[in-house]
């Protein structure tokens, strides 16, 4: 487990999301990369009922890179909670239908290939809601190193060189407060949630 | 709330139509007044009923039956019609009457002058006494009889028992029931000696049957020996397949030996003594032994079938046929001598009179134990599961597993949890360790046999695990192990060494031997070197140079040269020691100035002798000293003086 930094990649006008997809698989095998599998991170979120006062909201989370485990995060005002659990916890979720209902229609995942480039992991995720393709999210991984600080630079060169000179690069919103601490799967969990959440708040296609 | 719709909500039309007219106009009843709807309520109660009934009025319909109830009391309508409480009035009055005449009676009775109330007698129900008594001794003595009959019978045994001195068949198998599962199945007494309830899931039963012996045998028995332990009254039986004595065998064995000569030791095999005589707890115990070496080496077998290690494990018939180490093969056997015949399908190669003679068999008992003990752990870990478990979580996996989700394992950790070893891998694995400490060891006092000069100590530790051992290994010279020792430690493992020498450099051997041999001889040598150079600074000796990888002369097989060059205290005379693996240490000594000087047409000033001059070899065999230190200090000694 290492240091991941999550990047949209703005679809450009008039091009489909597999032709970018397509695009960068072609980038990314001309450095040497080898496809290894797919990768699947998807979210569902559940409201809570009315009459347990303030409406709360629980994300969960499942990532194919921690297939054993079920992460939730709970929105509750200015803190957001996290559990992870194991695959239990979502037949929990069901037993709690009454109290949490789910909100089946902004179901949202990122799916695509994933590849591996010496310690570099990337993955190509296209952003579906409800079938309903969104956009594109690049997860980039530096496996050998857990601390965002000490990783950054090369992380940012790395997904300049891979993206293009076009789309800027700026530090995730979650790690900047977090670059001097151990970074753990729950943090990609968060990132894959912040973009997640700005996905379902625009209509059609995300550009920026 | 500009374009609010206004709704009107209004009661469902209740009232009775009281007319419609020919143009379709309903013209409904007024609604009743509270006053008039209590009425028609009071109306409805009946006051004759019961309170239990009275809770319940009969709702009537609005529509149908109204209008027939209409018609019913047609005439009371009518007349109450006057005064619509009047029939409640009339019903309430006659309760009043009731209830003040109960009041009076009540009154007289408690005065006692005029009425006295007697408690009235109930029937008598008619009962005859003497047919229940008569009835219940029938059925004592009943009871009785089958008692008397019991106890008749058990005292005649008991007496016949103790007259003839036979054994007691209850408090045998009261024994037998201590220690071993029984049950009642119709008539027969079903025991079960398996290990299902420590946690074998071996699919073979284990059931026995007990049984009384008969009599005659007994006394039989009885009379054969006298000296001996009583002959038990019990007899247990036990299924044909787990009859006699088993084992398994394990035996580690070079390629080159023919496979057939395996040989197994006939006595362990034939030390069956006659069934009959055998008490029931070794019995038992036997078969259960059969049971557990069954389900041991089952499991064995399909474990060589399913691994796909490089050189394929064979299963021949009851033997497993395993590769340790190139060249040696490791050999697991079931030896079942189920008693009968001897020469029914055992192990193949099994040669029951011809080759117990030829020497005793290589039997490996440590690694047999390790099998049981390895088989044992798996029992108790499928009975024991780690706490703390959840009510509704899944039993069986490992606590590591448990706590994957929660700790957000990824892919490869989880990959890596779901790895085993099966019982066959480790057993593999402890004999592969067992010839790597085997060979390290020869190859350890071996060299401590040939090289006499440094002593070479090695400690191995106690401690060790099944398949990792450490051994310390000292260096030292007799005599000078306080100015010089090396030590390097070895770790066995299963495969491989791992050497850690003296400057911190760790090595990975392989199971070649030579590679031991090699790394020792350097380290001999290099030792010999620094020590030369400790014992030079004790005797106040200048080290000149030293290089421990000279680069002259003939390139060595294993290692370098080394070489050091050291000046006496005041430095007229010098020795160089040079050291190669192949060849040994030799020794050279200079000295300059000489003490006689020539002057010659070439060097005409003594100054010039003070550049040193020539090296003469020192025959080190010839010198004085116990080892090459000792003789080295001499030499020193000799020449530090200023004769």
């Amino acid at each position: 487990m290492g240091v991941t930094v999550l990047q949209q990649y703005p679809v450009p006008e008039n091009k489909t999301g597999t032709y970018v997809v397509e695009l960068l698989t072609k980038r990314i095998l001309a450095l040497g990369a080898t496809q290894q599998g797919q990768f699947l991170v998807d979210c569902e979120s559940y409201l809570s009922h009315p009459l347990m006062g303030t409406t709360k909201t629980v994300h969960i989370l499942h990532n194919s890179e921690q297939p054993a485990s079920v992460f939730s995060i709970l929105e509750s005002g200015t803190k957001n909670i996290h559990v992870i659990a194991d695959g239990l916890f979502d037949l929990l979720m069901m037993k709690l239908s009454q109290h949490y209902t789910s909100k089946k229609q902004t179901k949202i995942e990122s799916k695509g290939p994933r590849f591996e480039l010496g310690d570099f992991c990337v993955k190509l995720g296209s952003v579906t809601m409800n079938q309903n393709f969104k956009g594109i999210l690049i997860e980039v991984e530096y496996r050998p190193c857990v601390m965002a600080n000490a990783v950054w630079g090369l992380l940012r060169e790395f997904l300049q060189g891979l993206l293009g000179p076009t789309v800027p690069v700026q530090p995730p919103q979650h790690l900047i407060s977090r670059m001097n601490e151990i970074y753990t799967p729950i943090d990609t969990i968060y990132q894959y949630l912040e973009h997640f959440s700005a996905y379902r708040k625009t209509t059609g296609m995300r550009t920026t | 709330m500009a374009n609010s719709v206004n709704i009107s909500i209004e009661a469902p039309i209740e009232n009775q139509i009281q007319e419609i007219t020919y143009d379709g106009q309903e013209i409904y009843q007024a609604p009743l007044s509270m006053s008039e709807n209590l009425a028609r309520l009071a109306q409805k109660i009946d006051f004759s009923k019961t309170e239990d009934e009275f809770c319940n009025i009969k709702k009537e319909g609005e529509s149908s039956s109204d209008t027939k109830s209409d018609e019913d009391n047609k005439d009371q309508s009518y007349q109450s019609s006057l005064w619509p409480w009047d029939s409640v009035r009339n019903k309430l009055r006659s309760a009043l009457t009731e209830v003040s005449v109960l009041a009076d009676v009540l009154n007289i009775a408690k005065e006692k002058r005029y009425m006295v109330l007697d408690p009235v007698q109930p029937e008598k129900v008619e009962s005859r006494p003497m047919v229940q008594v008569y009835g219940r001794k029938k059925a004592l003595s009943a009871a009785a009889a089958v008692l008397q009959a019991g106890m008749e019978r058990l005292r005649a045994s008991e007496t016949m028992r103790m007259a003839r001195n036979m054994p007691d068949f209850h408090i045998d198998l009261l024994r037998l029931r201590q220690n071993w599962r029984l049950k009642k199945v119709s008539n027969t007494i079903i025991g079960d000696l398996s290990y299902r309830t420590a946690g074998s899931k071996f699919s073979q039963t284990g059931v026995f049957e007990v049984t009384k012996a008969p009599e005659e045998q007994i006394a039989q028995a009885m009379s054969m020996n006298t000296g001996g332990p009583p002959p038990s009254a019990l007899r247990v039986t036990v299924p044909p397949e787990l009859q006699g004595v088993a084992f398994i065998s394990v035996l580690c064995q070079k390629e080159q030996e023919e496979v057939v000569t395996a040989t197994l030791s006939a006595s362990a095999l034939s030390c069956t003594a006659g069934e009959g005589e055998l008490h029931w707890q070794q019995r038992l115990e036997a078969a259960q032994n059969v049971l557990f070496c069954k389900e041991l080496f089952a499991r064995l077998a399909a474990e060589a079938v399913q691994l796909d290690a490089s050189i394929p494990h064979m299963v021949v018939g009851n033997q497993i046929m395993a590769t340790v180490l190139p060249g040696i093969q490791l050999l697991i056997g079931l030896c079942h001598n189920n008693g009968q015949t001897n020469a029914n399908a055992n192990v193949e190669g099994v040669k029951t009179e011809g080759s117990s003679s030829s020497g005793k068999s290589d039997h490996d008992h440590v690694l047999e134990h390790s099998l049981h003990q390895l088989l044992r752990a798996v029992h108790h870990a499928n009975t024991h599961h780690p706490f703390p478990h959840p009510a509704t979580g899944p039993l069986g996996p490992s606590k590591r597993r448990c706590l994957a989700g929660p700790m957000a394992a990824d892919r490869y950790e989880l990959l890596d949890m779901s790895k085993e070893q099966s019982l066959l891998e480790q057993i593999i694995q402890q004999a592969q360790h067992f010839f790597m400490r085997r060979r390290s060891e020869y190859v350890l006092d071996t060299i401590a046999k040939e090289v006499k000069d440094p002593l070479i100590v090695s400690h191995w530790n106690a401690l060790n695990s099944p398949t990792q051992s450490c051994v310390k290994i000292n260096i030292m010279a007799h005599g000078y192990d306080a100015v010089c020792r090396t030590s390097l430690v070895v770790h066995v493992g299963e495969k491989t060494l791992k050497c850690i020498c003296r400057d911190g450099k760790v090595r990975h051997l392989s199971y070649e031997l030579q590679e031991l041999r090699d790394l020792i001889y350097c380290q001999i040598y290099q030792h010999q070197m620094t020590a030369v150079q400790a014992v030079g600074r004790c005797m106040g000796w200048q080290l000149l140079a030293s290089s421990a990888h000279l680069g002259s002369g003939p390139v060595e097989p294993l290692g370098n040269a080394s070489s050091c060059l050291l000046a006496s205290p005041n430095g007229d005379r010098m020795i160089a020691i040079r050291c190669e693996p192949s060849v040994g240490i030799q020794v050279f000594i200079a000295q300059s100035p000489r003490k006689d000087f020539f002057s010659s047409e070439l060097v005409q000033d003594k100054k010039w002798e003070n550049l040193g001059g020539a090296f003469k070899e020192i025959k080190l065999d010839k010198m004085e000293g116990k080892n090459f230190l000792n003789k080295m200090e001499l030499l020193m000694a000799c020449l530090s003086s200023p004769s």
